[in-house]
């Protein structure tokens, strides 16, 4: 993994504390995403998962802990330094520009990317990607269906090239066959080599295709290792796999 | 004149103005695009444009193509200032604040510029003929015309810069979400800085425009209460919106002054444009191209 220098590590957080007012949303959350594959992020509503990705991206501040990304500290930057360094969030609602085009979207995905004279092999990139994108390219991206929002939002994240790509429940909302297929692209990504950071209500999908995962509890890291491990965890079976 | 030339000539006379209104009308309309704020002293800041103008083509003895440049860098610096010290701090408080500071700074213009620019000329001499031109049998001024073509140009350039640039995608990223644009990686206050900028450059250029026009850069500053019925018809943050209420609000201007003010004794045609303003809004809430905030979710 060029660039790397030898830290094992591409993003590390440790001891993160989050609050909302007096709601303690994170509680000293510690956590590790290799350079390369997918990191799984499970957990119930409410347990923290949204937050600890916002305070990853510089969304909300954290009040006590580190977030280390390729050696660097995050916390403290604004928002669009995190996004300039291709740590690229797509949040849950997607954050599309509903009055601008599909062509309007990716492009401004683009300006993340330092490197301009690369913004058209991305775009056709993204368009192999999702091929629908490319039929509705001149439409408004307010008018698309909730899959396409979703394939938009991930297609305008990977126009930025991004080292770390952060999905927060890409899956919520979507039909079945959808569903299906967001999955099969999250790998597709980081086979690609982006390093992917992936937040899912849907427990099973998002271990099958994790190499390892972290379940997250009223702001606590309570359960950590390989995903396949996880899957076979009872207790994991039993709170998020709705098994007996 | 026959009657057909005379209404001819009101309404060609009325879309010349309309085309300075519409300039002006842009320099509001970046500021709200940029941040939803009312810039409320937009007439002072063409005032202030053009009497920079007028008194740097006098101190510096240059032609008019000078003074314009050194005017644009004196505004574009007085607005980068003022977004500086003024609206960053303030940017945290509620819109209201920031709209209320901008009636205060407009007055504080209004004032500052009698002692600043005092026994300095109000005047930008016209470097066109002063004899009109006949188009078709009708007189038109050609300082006019020429605002209006300086003007139009002008409409030109920034519609592609919105459009077909870089920086314009991500000034109108900012404009529809600030939250979206600094996730894509935007710097809201390098871009509000940017916005600023630019309404120094178009009040230096309405203001001259206008103050070449009208003969004299008498009573501009009253230019701002012409540009709002604008922007509202307009839809507030639709850049063609803005330019066809322009026209529309121009021309009827000149309609009313040729055809009503006779009868009732004048001054209708400065009321006029807020009549059709709340005619035009009990139909179309939003203006002519406004858009109500409405999305699929």
């Amino acid at each position: 993994m060029g660039g790397l220098e030898g830290t094992p590590h591409l993003l590390e957080i440790r001891d993160l504390h989050v609050s909302y007012g007096r709601i303690r949303a994170l509680q000293g959350v510690s956590l590790t995403v290799p350079p390369a594959g997918i990191v799984a992020l499970i957990g119930a509503n409410g347990a923290g998962k949204s937050t600890l990705l916002r305070a990853i991206s510089g969304v909300v501040r954290a009040r006590q802990g580190s977030v280390s990304f390729l050696g660097e500290e995050l916390v403290g930057l604004p928002v669009h330094q995190i996004a300039r360094r291709r740590l690229i969030h797509v949040p849950e609602g997607r954050g599309m520009l509903a009055r601008m085009t599909v062509l309007e979207n990716l492009r401004l995905g683009g300006l993340a990317a330092r490197d301009r004279r690369d913004a058209a092999a991305d775009l056709k990139r993204a368009f192999a990607l999702f091929p629908a994108l490319h039929t509705r390219r001149s439409q408004l991206a307010g008018s698309l269906s909730g899959g396409e929002q979703q394939m938009l939002a991930i297609g305008r994240a990977m126009m930025a090239r991004p080292r770390l790509l952060m999905l927060d429940e890409p899956s919520l909302g979507l039909a079945p066959l959808l569903v299906r297929e967001i999955f099969r692209i999250i790998p597709q990504l980081a086979g690609e080599g982006t390093a992917v950071l992936l937040v899912e209500q849907n427990a099973r999908m998002a271990l099958q295709c994790a190499a390892h995962a972290y379940v997250l509890q009223t702001g606590r890291v309570v359960l950590s290792g390989p995903a396949a491990d996880l899957l076979a965890a009872p207790e994991v079976q039993r709170a998020y796999l709705g098994a007996g | 004149m026959p009657d057909g030339a005379f209404f001819a000539f009101l309404v060609v006379d009325g879309a010349l103005a309309g085309a300075i209104y519409a300039l002006v009308a842009l320099a509001f309309v970046v500021v709200y695009k940029a941040s939803r704020m009312i810039n409320f002293a937009v007439g002072e800041w063409t005032m202030v444009g053009s009497r920079t103008a007028a008194a740097a083509g006098q101190v510096l003895g240059t032609g008019l193509a000078g003074a314009l440049v050194t005017a644009c860098v004196a505004m574009i610096g007085l607005a980068l200032l003022f977004n500086r010290v003024v609206l960053r701090p303030l940017s945290q408080r509620s819109l209201l604040s920031l709209i209320m500071v901008t009636i205060g700074v407009g007055i504080f213009m209004r004032g500052a510029a009698t002692v600043v620019f005092a026994g300095l000329p109000v005047r930008i001499v016209s470097p066109f003929p002063a004899d009109p031109l006949v188009v078709g049998g009708l007189p038109v001024a050609v300082d006019k015309i020429a605002a209006a073509a300086i003007a139009a140009a002008t409409i030109a350039a920034l519609s592609w810069f919105f459009h077909g640039s870089r920086t314009g995608l991500a000034l109108r990223a900012v404009a529809s979400d600030q939250q979206v644009a600094m996730a894509v990686g935007i710097d809201l206050h390098r871009h509000f800085a940017l916005t600023w900028g630019l309404v120094g450059v178009l009040s230096v250029l309405a203001g001259t425009l206008w103050s070449v026009a009208s003969g004299g850069g008498f009573g501009i500053e009253l230019l701002g209460l012409k540009v709002f019925p604008i922007v509202i018809l307009g839809g507030l943050d639709s850049l063609p919106g803005t330019i066809i209420a322009a026209f529309v609000v121009g021309i009827l201007e000149s309609l009313v002054t040729g055809y009503l003010d006779p009868l009732v004794g004048g001054g209708f045609s400065h009321v006029a444009s807020y009549v059709v303003l709340i005619a035009t809004l009990l139909v179309r809430p939003y203006g002519f191209l406004g858009r109500p905030d409405v999305e699929r979710v």
